[in-house]
């Protein structure tokens, strides 16, 4: 039976991997592939495939959709009211003699768009004005993407809709989740940092005579005012400093970023645009939350638990540093939507790991956590990375080859904290 | 052609990731005193050691084309000549003919001036554009204005190989066509 689950599970890899099939798609067939293996009945009963999988599972990652629909309808007004490339413009005039200095700029601006919404909308919030400034200001255009990604994966630790859908995941109090990524977020912030500093001094400062295809023409906007610049400052601060709960916070940043920059009279319009505009981007996100939330389901059946937990015990290292040193050499295995991506077939092994009493929660926490880390900068598959080496001019596979060794680092100093704090 | 190498390179400064809201006198006062600057470079020697040139793959693709560059940290040039025969293409379709040979020669001018302004000769340029980002009393801190230099290196291209079309009349040429084939 565990034999046939793993099956359904290599089968789904397989037809991500190969794109034969969208992520989600093959999340929900597969969800629904391991509950029939593990001998659940189709329907009737709690545990069926249409009870457990489909009707409950599906909403099982409710808070996490609501947030990451909050945090794009932020990132859309950002985007809508400039904010976003206003920051990048003063950085950009006040740094510009010094490329590391407008480096780090985007970078810390990076980490604030990458903790108020996920993947290529943040990407595209700090990039679409911070890229061509850093290539202008002479910073390859390989560092240029990979400096808006690091900033994306050190905001990670602080993303509101991240804490959500960890919490959710491994079923831990949000509390819980964001003590341990507070923890996490200087190991992501120093790795940053070094990845812009040393790359830039390995790869120079080049000015080249280069020429780029007319693409789609940039909107021009005027510079957003300067008490409008800490909008993404305020979801953080409120949900950090004053233990406002996330959808709130998410809602604070709206309203604010909605009165710093829009008329009184326009409120109700440019509030509802950019909220239907943010539906747009989180739709693909969202679709992956019902289907993750179908795999945890599925994996956590009486069945499916019986069934793969021995196997994975058996594997599963014990002591403290073997769980760091294993799972430091397994990183790869999350790129290119692979077994233990986290926004994919990952979770399903975490809720694996979690049900089957292997490690307690936490330490599950700690591993999502670490490997999340290095899919969200250098995963070549993954949208932000996509986007930010494309719209840099240079192959998504270039990029994952200047971050992995930063990111991968990140991963080992994650999982040797998970290790500290949760097992030893 | 009516376009000034002054509107060229105004519009070259606008396309700039940091000026897209700017006035069009800042802009044009900006441009005239980057393309003095490019001359005025232009007309004195180069300072002795010149930077190496190596040629390296690559340059063309159907987004990007890189004539060649610069790179400080070596101190080299670094010339692309797929990009340079891509360009040739596309400015052959564009209606505007230019050899590969006169080509490489405004790129690696354009660097060589990329590389004076590196080695110091850039504060000059700098001083003259007086852009201030923050002011407080007495205390200013000078901003920097994107793609400044880049006019300079184009100036300075065309003034020391005299090709019939400057750099920037080319470059101005090449982001209105698309790369492909
Ligand atoms: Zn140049």
């Amino acid at each position: 039976m565990g034999v046939l689950i793993l099956a359904v599970m290599a089968a789904g890899v397989l037809l991500m991997l190969t794109r034969v099939l969208p992520t989600a798609f093959a999340l929900g067939f597969m969800a629904i592939g391991i509950a029939l293996c593990a001998g659940q009945p189709l329907f009737g009963g709690k545990d069926s495939v249409a009870q457990a999988v489909l009707q409950t599972g599906a909403p099982m990652l409710a808070s996490t959709m609501i947030a990451v629909l909050l945090g794009s309808w932020l990132g859309t007004l950002m985007e809508d009211t400039g904010i976003a490339a206003t920051i990048v413009r003063k950085i950009v005039e006040f740094g510009g003699e010094r490329p590391t200095a407008v480096a780090l700029g985007v970078f810390a601006v990076s980490i604030l768009c990458g903790s108020i919404t996920g993947s290529a909308a943040a990407a595209m919030l700090a990039g679409v004005v911070g890229i061509p400034a850093m290539i202008a200001v002479g910073i390859p255009a390989v560092v240029a993407g990979g400096t808006v990604l690091m900033g994306l994966a050190a905001g990670l630790p602080l993303e509101l809709i991240g804490w959500q859908f960890l919490s959710d995941a491994v079923k831990l109090p949000l509390e819980e989740v964001r003590s341990f990524q507070l923890k996490v977020f200087p190991i992501a912030l120093v790795l940053g940092i070094a990845y812009i500093v040393v790359e830039l001094r390995r790869k120079g400062v080049r000015h080249a005579w280069s020429v780029r295809a007319p693409g789609k023409a940039r909107v021009r906007r005027g510079d957003a005012p300067w008490y409008a610049l800490v909008t993404p400052l305020l979801p953080i601060v409120l949900a950090l400093g004053f233990a406002v709960p996330i959808v709130p916070s998410l809602l604070a940043g709206v309203g604010y970023a909605l009165i710093a920059t829009t008329r009184p009279g326009g409120f109700g319009t440019t509030a509802l645009k950019s909220l239907y505009r943010a539906f747009d981007v989180a739709a693909p996100p969202i679709v992956l939350f019902i289907a993750i939330g179908m795999l945890l389901s599925a994996v956590k059946l009486p069945g499916a638990v019986k069934a793969l937990s021995p196997m994975v015990s058996a594997i599963s290292p014990s002591s403290p540093w073997f769980f760091v040193l294993v799972f430091a050499v397994l990183v790869p295995l999350c790129l290119y939507r692979g077994p233990l991506n986290v926004y994919g077939l990952g979770a399903g092994i975490a809720g694996v790991l979690v049900s089957g009493g292997i490690y307690p929660a936490p330490a599950v926490l700690g591993l999502m956590s670490s490997y999340g880390q290095v899919l969200c900068v250098s995963d070549p598959t993954s949208t932000q990375t996509v986007w930010s080496a494309q719209y840099a001019g240079v192959r998504p596979e270039k990029v994952m080859l200047s971050t992995l060794p930063y990111t991968w680092l990140m991963a080992i100093g994650s999982l040797a904290l998970t290790s500290l704090l949760f097992l030893a | 052609m009516t376009t000034t190498d002054e509107d060229l390179a105004v519009d070259l400064l606008r396309a700039a990731p940091t000026h897209e809201n700017r006035a069009e006198e800042r802009l044009r006062a900006w441009a005239r005193i980057a393309l003095a600057f490019g001359d005025e470079l232009a007309a004195t020697p180069d300072p002795l050691p010149a930077p190496e040139i190596a040629e390296v793959l690559g340059g063309a693709r159907d987004d990007v084309l890189v004539l060649a560059e610069y790179d400080t940290r070596v101190r080299t040039i670094l010339v692309r000549p797929d990009g340079i025969s891509r360009a040739v293409k596309v400015l052959m379709r564009a209606g505007v003919s230019v050899t590969a040979g006169e080509l490489r020669a405004a790129a690696v001018a354009h660097e060589v001036a990329h590389h004076r302004m590196h080695r110091g000769e850039g504060r000059e340029l700098a001083r003259r554009l007086g852009h201030t980002a923050f002011r407080l009393g007495p205390w200013r801190i000078r901003g920097h204005v994107t793609g400044a230099d880049e006019l300079a290196a184009h100036r300075f291209a065309h003034r020391r190989t005299g090709i019939g079309h400057g750099p920037l009349a080319l470059t101005a040429a090449l982001t209105r066509h698309t790369f492909g084939g």
